[in-house]
């Protein structure tokens, strides 16, 4: 479904690419599993087209996409829940969501779309006209992913989602993607939390300095000795 | 009670002014120093429409606020966005570039002589019995009065109540994420510039029958309005309304009690002191986010 093939991107003089080949099958959960600055938030960052890359090639689904806006990208069904949860703080909670359906043209949709995310996480349903900005850390993760639902997603990337959350909000969460995934998301995580990560995912991409040294089946990565000593504590 | 109601009548100007201000800096984080020029040019433009082509009145206005739209949607694409990355600071010595430039092309096209626009409205004016004294308003100041009020709560629930408007206020807010959502926080910027603009030239048209149209014509306006902004906390839209009802007050009580002289020159004092004092404005946010 989506296809990174040799991708090279630069911030200013550093490489922080220095050629990621991965591909994301359709109807699984793929994950990038990497220590802080290894490149995880800008592998995403350049699928989205937030930031732009000197070489290599994205596609998605057959169509090349590394040289497009990021608005037409959103377009083709690939959402993006960055890191940091990146909400609109002065909007309310219902009007996050309403922004997070900004491509979706048909009204009815996107009711549907708003009850559904406040059944998933009826906290929010309750805090509906409540500033983003004046929520729990746990409910501002919620809304941030239930934003990016909003757009009917073909392919959720989602980075950082457990960062600095209780463990039942955490669990909560995953949750929620297993749902996805049973529903027909695709889906891209990006995870500090390895453990975690691999199990509920279907592959796993290990990302180290700009390069991707290792991969394979989640359930093999969780016995290989190196993810273990590495990224397992153990 | 004369003051006051000469004063809002100056401040609803102001409010106008203000507005605009708001609108671009909210959104697009520049606070355009040639904003007033821009209106300035687009109100010789309804001028030349007017005096030299023979339009209509209204059809010349018309054009003069589709000048502005089109003039503040170019600035935003070719001057400020290839330089957004860059600085703050880059992008307001651009703006006061286009100052230089807009007064500079004024002056070559239009001469030194100050032109003139008639007002929107002619008629008997309105006359006010205060007991004492009695006030005299003109037709044209009452429309700019209730153009000012119809174009705020106009702007208002656009905002409020729109798709358009929730992605202005969504791509002010966070840029990056509005971009997440599929918004595209190019075009948004270009809509604010052009609203912005065209705000700025209907307060220059507006005020021309008194100012006269001439290369500094809003050069007092523009201060004010500043005043207005950062009096109302610089990104609330009604701040910027109360800020430019309130100074307007203010100058016509300076302007009675110590000198008309000083009545410019208090914007700036006002703008000195809040800067100080508070700087979130009277209506700016002082309350904490949780993070």
């Amino acid at each position: 479904m989506l296809k990174l093939t040799d991708v090279k991107l630069k911030y200013g003089y550093v490489e922080a690419l220095k050629g990621i080949t991965l591909e994301i099958k359709e109807g699984t959960i793929t994950s990038l599993l990497g220590a802080n600055g290894a490149g995880k938030s800008t592998t995403l960052r350049a699928v989205s087209g937030l930031n732009h890359i000197y070489d290599g090639e994205i596609s998605f689904m057959g169509e090349a996409i590394h040289n497009r806006s990021t608005d037409y990208i959103v377009k083709q069904g690939i959402i993006h829940c960055p890191e940091g949860r990146k909400l609109f703080p002065d909007l309310s909670v219902y009007e996050n969501l309403l922004a997070g359906a900004y491509v979706i043209q048909d009204k009815e949709r996107v009711k549907e779309n708003i009850q559904r995310v406040y059944e998933l996480f009826p906290i929010l349903s309750d805090r509906r006209k409540q500033m983003a900005g004046t929520l729990s850390g746990g409910e501002q993760q919620m809304l941030a992913v239930g934003r990016s639902l909003m757009a009917d997603p073909k392919l959720l990337m989602l980075d950082e989602p457990s960062l600095g959350l209780a463990p039942i909000i955490f669990e909560q969460i995953f949750d929620t993607l297993i749902e996805l995934k049973k529903s027909g998301t695709t889906i891209f995580l990006v995870e500090q939390n390895a453990n975690a990560a691999l199990h509920i995912s279907d592959y796993a991409y290990i990302i180290e300095v700009g390069k991707i040294p290792l991969e394979g089946p989640a359930s093999e990565l969780l016995k290989n000795d190196k993810v273990k000593q590495k990224y397992l504590g153990g | 009670m004369q003051q006051l109601i000469l004063g809002l009548r100056d401040g609803s100007l102001f409010a106008l002014v203000a507005l605009g201000l708001v609108i671009i800096h909210r959104t697009t984080g520049v606070l355009n120093f040639a904003y007033g020029h821009m209106g300035m040019f687009a109100a010789y433009i309804t001028f030349s429409c007017y005096a030299f082509f023979g339009f209509p009145l209204l059809l010349a206005i018309l054009t003069g606020l589709l000048f502005a739209v089109v003039l503040g949607m170019l600035t935003e694409k070719f001057l400020l966005r290839p330089i957004r990355n860059l600085s703050h600071s880059a992008m307001l010595i651009i703006t006061l570039g286009m100052l230089m430039t807009l007064e500079g092309t004024a002056l070559w096209i239009w001469k030194q002589d100050t032109r003139q626009l008639p007002n929107l409205i002619s008629g008997k004016p309105l006359i006010v019995n205060l007991g004492e004294v009695f006030l005299v308003i003109t037709r044209q100041d009452l429309l700019i009065f209730i153009l000012t009020a119809v174009i705020v709560f106009g702007t208002f629930f656009y905002l409020k109540y729109t798709k358009v408007g929730l992605a202005v206020r969504a791509s002010s807010q966070h840029e990056e994420a509005a971009k997440l959502m599929g918004i595209p926080v190019g075009g948004v910027y270009g809509f604010a510039w052009g609203f912005g603009t065209a705000l700025s030239a209907l307060a220059a048209i507006l005020a021309a029958p008194k100012t006269y149209v001439h290369p500094n014509m809003m050069l007092n306006l523009q201060i004010q309005g500043l005043t207005a902004a950062v009096l109302g906390g610089f990104d609330s839209l009604p701040g910027a309304i109360v800020g430019g009802l309130l100074l307007g007050v203010i100058e016509q009580y300076v302007g009675e009690w110590i000198s008309a002289d000083l009545k410019l020159a208090v914007a700036l004092i006002i703008i000195i002191i809040l800067l100080l004092i508070k700087p979130s404005g009277i209506l700016g946010k002082s309350s904490k986010r949780r993070v």
